[in-house]
């Protein structure tokens, strides 16, 4: 049983406990956080001894009974990972209620370490880590407190700094050598924390997104950069309407499974120029990918890992739990024509059967005058473009028969209504349609890769025509030609600018925005090679140090990093660092004694210094013993007489004038 | 003691012999990780695996670093521990039946060494620590000593888990001493008896210097135990003025061990060695004759000893 009374040890892992459940604090449920609180105001006050008693086994025991029962209620909807998650964090905070022996003490520093490794889920920035980093610190820093309590904090923080900082290089070492694998098996994915575009678009969600100036992927080209209006990142092709909202199609989901069961990835023919760049996504805890049209990975181990399907859609294998890296061509001459075509017919000309009676009847009249679908779909265009659309973030509610209200009343709308509208109109009009959701735009300052966030978030649409295969449109291009030449900020008026306060719009100060490119170049360095450093990477990396792979090679490459390992390892423990640091004053008197141990003088252990320049007196001539006598004089003085650095020094400088006089002396009398 | 453990005394006799004073090195040093480090281990594991499925390099980096924290610790653990002293003090002769309070003293080489040390004896259940932050020497452990005798005294082991409690180093080391422990004094009345051919009866009737009687004051010397000094004096002004006190030393006599073999022999032995303590309590002079070996007579701390040991070795071989 051990007391958390100025505890110093216990005091640093609650807080430790306390600091990461909030860092969690999305995915951690409220309630357990105030059990969290309990806990930790509960340890405080037996640390400042302003109670005396921990709480009975029995007590706790109907409190976890309890809290289990409402954490099982409350599983079904969190899934397996947060669920695990939310289990972790009310297990220790009862078991940081209980605290009494080490082995609840070892317990709990092992699963706040897990704690920390989980943080690593749900933020993987500069700062995050860094500041995981410290927290482990401290946890190491509680340890240390609890195995060694009587030792003085500096001293403690130092021991733990030293190991730390030594711990470094061989965690480099390790993390360059170690062969990175692939996952063992597939792992669960939190549904709360999926980012960026949905499965789902309701007019009006894509504004939601268009607030925030988070970072949905960065792009490195290789050679040509396409222009601004070409660079539409498809991610989702929706083709399943009901009226409000655009879903991907279940027919679609299906053929996918299908598809994916059989192992039969779709791969487009593919000629003329193309694009090639990489590709480095934020983790999203979704699958989707972002790529320009047509697109087909590049490389094995893209190819491994994304799934190209029959929407020219490409998404990985598992959801994007962290940053997530391939290799791209696009061929933006490529026709979208090359899927069975009646598959795609059949599910794009699908319609709500209720409601926007007022679209249909205009959709109607139109189709009569075009016969063609050329026309039909120029004449949609040019009804956005001749009526006083407006593009804005803020669009009023559209509850009820929502495209005829957009048509024909508001006439204000973000890309997602324009695109549903149309998508819609086309479909009535029975040409095959689609919207697809992605990311238009992206921009390149004086870095060399692009990145694109989520405010450039777009929907567009695809029509079908029998001859050219699945052709884009986009109408909020002719509404808002800005959008796509200087991007959205520039599209939107004052008002929507001052709600988008998330834009980082740029600051007239240079340094400042200079500051801010150098953060996003550190920022893309860090997703680049450490987040993003891969098997790929990582054989690249030992090809330009050891040149071509081969198995001799790579064997002595292995044995060599184990070498270097324990050779840091030894060096860390190397006698010289061990040595405690003499005074000066001592070093000067021990290398006097050793010359006197040349003519035969030995101070024994028991004598004093004084006791042995009497001896040495009696045994020595003056030309020897004067100067000893200086010199022991000197070391007495400097240990037993307070004196200031100056005084010392001079003590020093005198000693070591002395010590010269002994060593002539020394030569003459040999000589 | 199973066949195991006796290979294992072997082996450790010859790995570490006895000696006085240890300097711990790698010949003493024994090294293994704790519990909580295969706790730590299954925490790095948990860490990889994660971090493994999820293809997320920060948690790898994570469980790297307590790799390396792990391999680190290997050999603070062990330089800290090695660079202790380890001598063992004087230990008191003492009474079947009572703990003896073995004194262990620490000193630091070169460098100073941290944290708690535990010490129990090996095979032994209790344990104490001493904090090497806060040290004072020396440390005692208890050792029950059930009967009268040479008592060898079992290894002490000494574990560490500094710096971070990974690792657990420790060591059982062998001490070499010579510890005798007395028969338990048994109350008995006092026999001395006279032997014919007594030379030493002039000696009978000689003021001794003692503790049983006040005498006389005379000038405290230096050395002389407090509790003699005459207060009452001292807070009048007189100066530090030492009580004297006279002993009547009675005559004196042999302490005779029974011809006949008793019965119990362990009940004699006992009660002997209350008759000694008492006598020399008394200051008195005395001798002892245990049949095969004799103790001319004598008063004083060293003849008091003397008897002792011989009454506690008596019929043991060594």
């Amino acid at each position: 049983m051990i007391s958390s009374a100025k505890n110093h040890s216990h005091l640093l892992l609650t807080l430790v406990f306390f600091i990461v459940s909030f860092s969690l604090l999305e995915p951690v449920m409220s309630w357990i956080l105030i059990l969290v609180i309990c806990a930790t105001v509960m340890r405080t006050a037996l640390y400042l001894e302003l109670h005396k008693h921990a709480p009975s086994i029995r007590t706790l025991n109907l409190l976890a009974l309890l809290s289990a029962i409402v954490l099982a209620y409350f599983s079904w909807q969190l899934g397996i990972l947060l669920g695990m998650l939310n289990l972790l964090v009310l297990a220790c905070s009862l078991k940081l209620m209980l605290l009494r022996s080490d082995k609840d003490y070892f317990q709990l520093i092992t699963s706040c370490g897990f704690l920390i490794g989980c943080g690593f889920i749900f933020q993987q920035g500069i700062a995050f880590s860094l500041f995981y980093f410290a927290l482990t610190l401290v946890l190491l820093m509680s340890l240390a407190t609890h195995i060694s309590p009587n030792l003085p904090l500096n001293k403690l923080i130092k021991k733990v700094s030293v190991m730390g900082a030594q711990a470094i290089p061989i965690t480099l070492l390790l993390f360059m050598v170690l062969p990175l694998i692939g996952p063992l098996w597939q792992m669960p994915a939190s549904k709360s924390h999926q980012t960026g575009l949905a499965e789902k678009v309701t007019p009006g969600d894509i504004a939601n997104l268009s607030q925030s100036a988070e970072l949905a992927f960065r792009v490195t080209f290789d050679g040509t950069i396409p222009a601004p209006q070409e660079r539409y990142w498809r991610a989702l092709v929706m083709e399943n309407f009901d009226g409000e909202s655009w879903q991907v199609s279940p027919d679609r989901k299906a053929i996918q499974r299908q598809y994916k069961g059989a192992n039969r990835e779709f791969s487009p023919i593919l000629e003329g120029n193309y694009y090639q760049y990489q590709v480095i996504a934020e983790p999203t805890h979704q699958s989707w990918l972002y790529a320009l049209d047509v697109a087909t990975p590049i490389g094995a181990s893209s190819q491994q890992k994304v799934w190209q399907s029959h929407e020219y859609q490409l998404s990985s294998i598992s959801p994007l739990v962290s940053t997530f890296q391939y290799e791209i061509r696009s061929f933006p001459q490529v026709l979208l024509n090359q899927t069975l075509s009646s598959v795609d017919k059949r599910i794009n000309r699908q319609l709500p059967e209720q409601g926007n009676p007022l679209t249909k009847q205009w959709v109607a009249e139109t189709r009569q005058k075009y016969t063609t679908d050329d026309d039909f779909i120029a004449a949609v265009m040019f009804y956005f473009s001749s009526q006083d659309f407006e593009y804005t973030l803020q669009p009023p509610l559209m509850p009820n028969d929502q495209v005829d209200t957009f048509l024909f009343v508001e006439q204000r709308g973000f890309c997602s209504h324009y695109a549903s509208a149309m998508a819609y109109m086309l479909r009535l009009g029975g040409i095959p349609a689609r919207l697809v959701t992605g990311y238009q735009g992206g921009e390149q300052l004086d870095s060399d890769y692009m990145s694109v966030y989520q405010y450039d978030a777009h929907a567009w649409i695809e029509a079908w025509h029998d001859d050219r295969g699945w052709i884009r449109y986009d109408p909020t291009a002719i509404v808002a030609p800005n959008r796509l030449e200087s991007g959205l900020r520039n599209a939107l008026n004052e008002a929507d600018l001052l709600l988008g306060s998330g834009f980082g719009q740029l600051s007239t100060v240079a340094w400042l925005n200079s500051l801010r490119n150098w953060l996003k170049d550190v920022d893309f360095f860090w997703t680049k090679w450490v987040l993003g450093f891969d098997k790929d990477k990582q054989q690249d990396l030992i090809k330009s140090l050891i040149g071509k792979i081969t198995p001799q090679k790579l064997a002595m490459f292995s044995l060599g990093a184990v070498l270097l390992i324990f050779a840091l390892i030894a060096l860390f423990f190397l006698p010289i660092w061990r040595k405690p640091k003499q005074d000066k004053a001592s070093y000067y008197y021990e290398l006097a004694e050793h010359l006197l141990t040349k003519v035969n003088l030995h101070r024994r252990a028991s004598q004093g210094p004084a006791d042995f320049v009497s001896q040495v007196k009696n045994k020595a001539p003056s030309s020897i013993t004067e100067p000893f006598a200086a010199i022991t004089d000197l070391y007495i003085q400097h240990h037993y007489q307070p004196s200031s650095i100056s005084q010392q020094q001079l003590i020093i400088s005198r000693m070591k004038s002395h010590w010269k006089q002994l060593k002539q002396a020394m030569k003459k009398q040999k000589g | 003691m199973s066949a195991m453990q006796s290979r294992i005394a072997i082996w450790l006799d010859r790995r570490i012999p006895a000696a006085r004073r240890f300097k711990l090195n790698h010949r003493t040093i024994f090294i293994f990780p704790s519990r909580f480090g295969g706790l730590y281990l299954f925490l790095c594991l948990g860490l990889f695996l994660l971090g493994t499925n999820y293809q997320n390099n920060l948690m790898i980096l994570l469980c790297y670093f307590l790799i390396s924290l792990f391999l680190i610790n290997l050999l603070a653990a062990y330089f800290n521990f090695s660079n202790l002293d380890i001598q063992l003090g004087k230990v008191q002769n003492s009474f079947a039946g009572d703990n003896i309070q073995v004194p262990i003293w620490f000193n630091h080489r070169d460098k100073e060494s941290h944290g708690k040390i535990h010490l129990s004896f090996w095979r032994h259940r209790e344990k104490t620590s001493v904090d090497l932050d806060a040290l004072a020497n020396p440390a005692f452990i208890a050792l029950a000593c059930p009967q009268r005798g040479r008592l060898p005294l079992p290894r002490v082991t000494f574990s560490s888990y500094f710096p971070l409690g990974l690792y657990r180093c420790w060591t059982h080391l062998a001490f070499q001493s010579d510890i005798v422990v007395y028969p338990k004094p048994v109350r008995c009345p006092i026999r001395l008896e006279n032997k014919s051919d007594e030379q030493e009866q002039h000696h009978a009737s000689v003021s001794v210097k003692g503790h049983d009687d006040f005498d006389t004051l005379a000038p405290y010397k230096q050395g002389e135990p407090l509790y003699h000094v005459a207060w009452k004096q001292v807070a009048k002004g007189q100066g530090m003025l030492s009580k004297q006190f006279s002993h009547e030393t009675g005559a004196s006599g042999w302490l005779m061990m029974p011809k006949v073999a008793s019965e119990n022999l362990e009940l004699t032995l006992s009660q002997l060695c209350y008759q000694v303590m008492e006598l020399s309590r008394k200051n008195q002079r005395f001798g002892l004759d245990l049949g095969n070996s004799k103790i001319a007579p004598d008063s004083g701390n060293d003849h008091q000893k003397n008897c002792l040991i011989a009454l506690a070795l008596y019929g043991k071989r060594g």
